[in-house]
């Protein structure tokens, strides 16, 4: 029984490219999380807090960006080629998109490193939210630039892959893995129109002293448009897994493949239009287009309600094959010993508590009761933090097999390694979310202040800091597991068939379902509508305001302006 | 997308059977729960009712946990952002 790289080896080597990439980022973003865990709590401080922006931008660019988006690089190609059951058209195509986006990395990460070192003149401390005012070095910009040219070429790639399939096949249903693909991809094209607009016309121009001024609020708002958006584009991959792979993984099938559709469709539609529920307190922007944005938001809940559903009714299904029983007693028929199932099942379980949380986040009133407090980067822990970069890990233990033809080292490692990171995540994200609540800061590298104690309605700040500094070793010391697996595994001695990649049909196929499902054009159309009707608006408002490139004296004023009118308001 | 839905075991190497195994390593093989499957269940025999419980369960959470940081943590602060 041969496995994906014996029948797609140049499509393998360009899988393992990417997730060479993709796991090199992990290492050193995961170390740079356990400094900045120990630094801000105070238990160890390695360097000075004047790098502690230069270590939070590495870790957030590499993990949130680089690790997760060129794992999906690699993922995608594996799914569409393995779902069309044909090699990519063009693999020097392929190579292309996968060199510019490893180029624009390495310029990227340059940049952010050399803040190190301020004798080389080159910083880009602007965290992964890189808009105005804070500057960064052009190569920075640059660097991204080109990253996300990158990505686009890879969705090109794989838009033409279908097509070829399409000349064969004229009336088959797209296979739902390049479904997943495709619907990915475009909103992906429109999310990043935002952030082309804000890199390519504003920052870099600004970076090389081409302009003098930016209007912060614009390019704040292009971050968004992009910002929230790129949160799906991480957590496609990981939904790509749990509804065809995880399935699998449990013993069972796919409960309803039309209603994957339905889910990737809803994203398609509502990833974009709800950027401005991450500006709830940025003032110029009318209290109206907030409230359309959470709407939007909270519509959002709807396709991770039926994941949540179809999911756990796949895993179930699983459990009952597998001679499970009972409301509740199923559970202990599933597979707990494979990692690439354990990692998977607990990403979806904190994803679960991820919800709540962003539930919070999302509501324009109780959002000010945690807005910029650590409770945001506890939410994220779990969503990004867990229920994508655990999902990746743990998928890897299934996938990396099939690229490399070699068995995976350790089961037993890898087991312990994905409760390890559920663990670890236990602590720190519940830590990092009560601390919030408390008033705690994000982005601060020393969050103690002279006079004034933070207090807590349960436990004491002490027992926070604690958690959140054993939660983030035990992160760390999961991912050392996670590497020396995947590299001890590089070295095994090839056999046929290293790991079981039969993937079986879902128990509701896509035959009976409506063929408009499938209708891209007509959705694109639609969340094109639902963007300009979200946007239109706001921008032309911001721009109104105070001009493309900015007619305000700074920021500050801005502030100030907020507050006279929220007294005013209180008054 | 190929598919197959076979359960044969494949998670131990026996040499002597007629048909040849591929080869495969010893131990567990990640991805092999098919092999564990005693019964199939088509569409119209599952009843996901461990579904509906644990849905029903994440949803009382939600709604006491909402409730808790509504009424408790975010009006029973009252107002801070101009004192």
């Amino acid at each position: 029984m041969a496995t994906f790289v014996d029948r797609y080896p140049e499509e393998a080597s360009v899988v393992k490219a990417c997730l060479t990439v993709a796991f090199v980022s992990l290492g050193i973003g995961a170390f740079f999380g356990l400094v900045q865990a120990l630094h801000r709590t105070g238990v160890v401080r390695l360097f000075s807090s004047v790098d502690y922006y230069t270590v939070l931008t590495a870790h957030g660019v590499l993990l949130a960006l680089v690790f997760t988006i060129f794992f999906l690089l690699g993922l995608f190609t594996w799914a569409i080629t393995r779902s069309l059951e044909r090699p990519l058209p063009n693999i020097r195509l392929t190579w292309a998109w996968v060199g510019l986006a490893q180029a624009g990395t390495v310029a990227t990460a340059a940049a952010i490193l050399a803040g190190f070192v301020p004798d080389i003149g080159v910083s880009a401390d602007v965290l992964f939210t890189f808009y105005a005012p804070m500057k960064a070095h052009p190569l920075f910009y640059a660097g991204l630039a080109m990253f996300i040219v990158g990505t686009w070429l890879a969705g090109a790639d794989w838009f033409l892959a279908y097509r070829e399939w399409r000349k064969d096949n004229p009336d088959e249903r797209i296979p739902l893995q390049t479904f997943m693909v495709l619907t990915t991809m475009l909103m992906w094209y429109l999310a990043t129109i935002g952030v082309a607009v804000e890199v390519v016309v504003f920052l870099l121009p600004w970076s090389f002293g081409i302009v003098e001024t930016v209007n912060p609020l614009l390019t704040r708002t292009l971050f968004w448009f992009f910002g929230h958006p790129v949160v799906y584009f991480w957590l496609m991959p990981a939904y790509l897994m749990w509804y065809t792979i995880l399935p699998k993984l449990a013993g069972g099938r796919l409960f309803s493949d039309p209603l994957a559709r339905v889910v990737f469709v809803l994203f398609l539609l509502l990833s974009t239009p709800v950027g401005i529920h991450h500006q709830y307190l940025d003032p110029g922007i009318a209290e109206g287009f907030k409230f359309i944005a959470m709407t939007n938001t909270m519509f959002l809940l709807l396709p991770s309600l039926l994941t949540a559903f179809t999911v756990v009714a796949s895993m179930e299904h699983g459990a009952r094959q597998r001679g499970g029983e009972g409301r509740l007693r199923w559970l202990g028929a599933l597979p707990w010993r494979d990692p690439a199932f354990t990692g998977m099942a607990l990403a979806g379980l904190m994803f679960a508590a991820g919800g709540f949380s962003g539930m919070i986040n999302a509501g324009m009133n109780i959002n000010y009761l945690i807005h910029n407090t650590l409770w945001v980067p506890g939410h994220f822990h779990l969503t990004v933090g867990t229920a994508v970069a655990l999902t990746m890990m743990a998928g890897s233990y299934w996938l990396v097999p099939q690229l490399t033809g070699r068995k995976l080292y350790s089961r037993p490692i890898g087991l312990a390694q994905v409760v390890l990171w559920f663990v670890g995540m236990v602590f720190m994200s519940n830590a990092m979310h009560r601390a919030g609540l408390a008033g705690v800061p994000r982005r601060t590298a020393e969050p103690q202040y002279n006079s004034f104690d933070f207090t807590t309605t349960m436990g004491s700040i002490e027992e926070l800091q604690l958690q959140i500094a054993v939660g983030g070793t035990l992160l760390f010391v999961s991912v050392v597991l996670f590497s020396f697996n995947m590299l001890a595994s590089a070295i095994e001695d090839p056999v046929e068939t290293p790991v079981d990649d039969r993937l079986p049909a879902p128990l509701s196929g896509a035959d009976g379902s409506p063929r408009v499902l499938d209708n891209l054009r007509l959705w694109t159309a639609i969340a094109v509508v639902l963007v300009v009707l979200a946007y239109t608006l706001p921008l032309a408002s911001i721009v109104q305001d105070a001009g493309l490139f900015g007619n305000v004296p700074g920021v500050p004023m801005l502030i100030g302006n907020f507050v006279e009118s929220l007294a005013g308001v209180i008054a | 997308m190929s598919t197959d839905t076979e359960g044969e075991s494949l998670a131990r190497r026996e040499p002597d059977t007629a048909r040849p195994e591929p080869e495969r390593p010893y131990g567990y093989v990640v991805g092999s729960a098919p092999d564990g499957v005693e019964r199939e269940l088509s569409h119209d025999e599952f009843d996901p009712v461990g579904t509906l419980t644990l849905i029903f369960a994440y949803f009382v959470i939600l709604v006491v946990m909402w409730v808790f940081m509504y009424f408790v943590e975010f009006l029973g602060r009252g107002l801070t952002v101009v004192g």
